[in-house]
């Protein structure tokens, strides 16, 4: 599939332009990993955003270790230390053979914000939908 | 385009679930697959409204009995 198919199907680009898709493919960049590879690890600094266009990582938190999620196609990693620009919150680790993810850097997100806040509006009010979405989930998990 | 960001809550063992999107609104009876587990869906709820072309969605499912071993542990396919 087109890279620009895909990032339509992402909920983190929803409202972007195609011009608009064409700026964030031209900044992604394809990471292959086997299973056990972590994607972050928790308490290092995060640089950078993933999309799981393939397979699925878990998240896991640390001490004692528990998973506290499992995501899939389509699903992002790494937003919050984007937004907060603090330690990543997590460990993820890819679990089905091969994980395949689009990255992008966060300074790259950065720059492509201040070229375009139009851009940075939408991913940013998306990230919030994204983040609201996860809480749902963990809210109907935790029932 | 029409993509349907489920999340998955796994009932009957000790799994944190998932989300994942999917190309296809998820019904009562389909059987998924969530990482290394193969469940089956039991119920299906909207969650939020839809938001351009995303639909969101809850679902309950359990893993198949092949799943499980009698300990109540996950047995993962190879």
């Amino acid at each position: 599939m087109d890279l620009k198919d895909f990032l339509r199907k992402v909920e983190l680009f929803d409202g972007l332009t195609e011009t608009e898709l064409e700026k964030v493919a031209a900044i992604c960049e394809e990471r292959r990993f086997h299973r056990g590879d972590l994607l972050t690890k928790q308490g290092t600094p995060g640089e950078e955003l993933f999309i799981v266009t393939k397979g699925f990582v878990e998240v896991f938190l640390e001490a004692p270790q528990r998973v506290v999620v499992n995501l899939g196609a389509g699903q992002i990693v790494g937003e919050m230390a984007l937004v907060d620009q603090g330690l990543s919150s997590a460990t993820v680790r890819a679990v089905e053979e091969p994980t395949i993810t689009q990255g992008i850097h966060f300074e790259q997100f950065e720059q492509l914000f201040q070229q375009d806040a139009s851009i940075g509006f939408k991913i940013i009010r998306n990230i919030a939908a994204d983040l609201s979405f996860k809480l749902r989930h963990r809210n109907l998990s935790e029932r | 385009m029409t993509i349907y960001k489920v999340s998955y809550v796994v009932i009957g063992m000790d799994h944190p679930g998932g989300i994942a999107n999917l190309d296809h609104k998820p019904y009562v009876g389909e059987q998924v697959r969530l990482s290394d587990l193969t469940l089956e869906i039991l119920e299906v709820l909207e969650i939020m409204p839809a938001r351009g072309g995303f639909h969101y969605y809850h679902v309950t499912c359990q893993p198949l009995p092949t799943e499980i071993s009698s300990d109540g542990s996950h047995q993962p396919s190879s």
